[in-house]
């Protein structure tokens, strides 16, 4: 089997290469997504599923460069995300007044996108402040007071009920305003669709810039890495900005009544953080794409396993009759889900999906090649090897 | 590379009841190599961390090449022309050995073109004897060849004074050779190096000055020869064996 795989390896690496079929596995994924709105057998409770996929694949893979990449392992990404949320909301609802500037924008001056792009800079905003305030604490203690943040954040979303609708949530103005259902829910797919294709591709550009080897250098010393000219306190900020607007952004887009009719404080309880950092553990907490696969293909499952329904072979039957075997999961899904994260924390450290993704790359082969010479090359350096063994 | 100043007046440092380090002055205007030894508790990383901005001075100022620096951020500090490294190796562990060699590189140089940095950073690791390992993460070299790294980082930085701290410690001997040859070479660079060691056979094979501290006061600081005899130093440092 292992001789067949390797076997295949190299056709593959001697023909079209890894990197290309990559590519071209990807171009069929976007190309699937693209077609799947247009399939009429797909039901709109289908596409509502991928619209609250691709949702939770920004914030993972969102979440993936906050504490994969850079080591911020912050929980306080879902906040951020319904501070964009409500603060769109709000904006939309009452207008904004800017007293010293001595500008007032009403409600009906305000158009749904501007009430969105606020409440992205809003939650950008309050990322720049938690982001300083997170200058010296590091590991344990920076995720303390990000669940510190979330939670006074959610409490006062629930307590303050006249003007958030506390346990309730808050409406915000439709995003797609199209009165055909099937037209507005293919419109609103493609925008969040589209959404996770543009956050991917800056998070992407970031993380393979000089921002993204500084932020890695950070996360694996900080000290070593200020010593070494990285201004540490810049990238944190900088780090915490930028994915509190991508997440802002995405929340107010979803709570636009794309994915979702209202953000309702529950949304920003640990227990949603927790699944989004599960999501990204089990892509690959260190790989944009796979913590936003991840997060895609565990949000599908868990719908899809609301109910399994097996079909007994043999004309068997159940005790009540029936040929089938129906199981209503329940929580019991989610107990599931903690199993394969605890599996995977065990024995995949870097996630399911991120081996693949990386044998894509030939990352792995470019490393043997390297500890291949090291085992080879005795003669140039007889003295070195000794002191590697 | 004539216009090196190093600067240190009456720097101190107390933590609680503690006199780390206690009214140091010195100047280093050269290019030379400057031991700087003590024994344990004398204040020496302490003084480093203070010099790289990692640790506030109590007191005392700290200027480099006219430009205050105590108060600075390290990575300020690092860009103002001061680098080091660290008495336990501190190696960007998940990155590649040339992703830690580019690392200082980008900092000093955000606008050069990446691919000549990236062959200035082959061509010194290949100087380091490390060439080979281009490509592997920083973890997976020993703790000599992290050592290497570490000192290749430094070239890449480029400052003009370089604190080693410990680079022998727990380093084979034909890695050491290495080192001494990378000692050289910076040195002929017209750079200052300030050398902490407890291999005293190394630091007073390299040093052309010695600064000796002991319970965070400078003891002594000049010709080894003449430190080598200073009855303070023997008396402090060297023990009563030596005295004899």
């Amino acid at each position: 089997m292992v001789n067949l795989f390797k076997q295949i390896e190299s056709v593959i690496d001697s023909s079209l290469g890894r990197r290309n079929l990559g590519f071209l596995f990807m171009g069929f994924v976007v190309l699937f997504f693209i077609w799947f709105p247009t399939d009429p057998t797909q039901s709109n409770y289908a596409k509502t599923v991928f619209i609250s996929g691709f949702f939770y694949a920004i914030m993972a893979s969102s979440w993936a460069l906050l504490a994969g990449i850079a080591g911020q392992f912050s929980f306080g990404h879902m906040a951020f995300m319904g501070i964009g949320a409500y603060a769109a909301g709000f904006i939309a609802r009452d207008g904004i007044t800017f007293a010293i500037l001595g500008i007032e924008i009403t409600p009906d001056s305000i158009s749904t996108i501007v009430a969105i792009l606020i409440g992205t800079f809003v939650a950008g905003f309050v990322g720049l402040i938690i982001g300083w305030l997170l200058l010296r604490l590091r590991s344990s203690y920076l995720a303390l007071f990000t669940i510190a943040f979330s939670e006074l954040f959610r409490i006062v979303m629930l307590t303050e009920y006249d003007y958030t609708g506390g346990s309730n949530g808050l409406s915000l103005r439709r995003l797609v305003d199209v009165a055909d259902v099937d037209a507005a829910r293919q419109i609103e797919y493609y925008l969040m669709f589209g959404l996770l294709v543009v956050s991917l591709l800056l998070m992407y550009i970031v993380s393979r810039s000089r921002i993204g080897l500084f932020l890695r250098a950070m996360r694996e010393d900080e000290d070593a890495a200020s010593a070494l000219g990285v201004n540490i306190v810049l990238y944190k900020v900088l780090i915490f900005v930028f994915t509190s607007m991508i997440v802002g952004l995405a929340g107010a887009v979803f709570y636009s009544n794309v994915g979702s009719e209202r953000i309702i404080p529950e949304q920003l309880e640990i227990l949603q953080m927790s699944l989004v950092i599960a999501y990204a553990v089990i892509g690959g907490m260190e790989s944009l794409l796979g913590a936003a696969a991840g997060a895609f293909i565990s949000r599908y499952l868990l719908e899809a396993m609301r109910v399994v329904v097996i079909n007994l072979p043999f004309g068997l039957k159940m005790p009540d009759g029936s040929d089938a075997f129906v199981w209503e999961t329940g929580a019991w899904r989610f107990a599931l889900f903690g199993l394969v994260m605890i599996l995977t924390l065990r024995y995949m450290r870097n996630g399911l999906l991120f081996p693949i993704i990386q044998w894509f790359t030939g990352r792995d082969s470019a490393m043997l090649e390297t500890v291949s010479i090291r085992e080879t090359d005795h003669s140039a350096k007889p003295k070195l090897e000794e002191e590697t063994q | 590379m004539s216009n090196i100043k190093l600067e240190l007046t009456n720097v101190s440092k107390r933590f609680g009841g503690n006199q780390a380090v206690n009214e140091v002055s010195f100047v280093i205007d050269q290019p030379q190599l400057v031991g700087l030894i003590g024994p344990n508790g004398a204040g020496k990383t302490t003084l480093t961390n203070m010099m790289s901005g990692m640790t506030p001075t109590s007191s005392g100022t700290i200027y480099l090449n006219g430009k205050r620096i105590d108060g600075l951020a390290p990575y300020n500090v690092a860009r103002s022309g001061l680098g080091r490294t660290f008495q336990v190796t501190r190696a960007l562990r998940r990155m590649t050995v040339l992703e830690n060699m580019m690392v200082p590189a980008l900092a000093m140089h955000p606008r050069a073109n990446p691919k000549h940095l990236e062959e200035k950073a082959r061509d010194t690791l290949q100087f380091l004897t490390i060439g080979h390992l281009t490509n592997e993460f920083g973890r997976a070299l020993s703790g000599g060849q992290q050592k290497l790294l570490e000192l290749g980082r430094l070239l890449m930085l480029d400052p003009s004074v370089i604190i080693l701290d410990e680079p022998f410690a727990g380093v084979h001997p034909s890695l050491q050779e290495t080192i001494y040859e990378y000692i050289h070479r910076v040195r002929e660079d017209g750079k200052a190096i300030i050398l902490i060691s407890h291999d005293m056979g190394a630091v007073f094979e390299l040093s052309e000055r010695l600064i000796v501290l002991n319970f965070g006061t400078l003891i002594a600081d000049g010709d080894p020869k003449d430190v080598k005899n200073n009855p303070k130093v023997i008396e402090a440092y060297l023990g009563e064996d030596e005295k004899e």
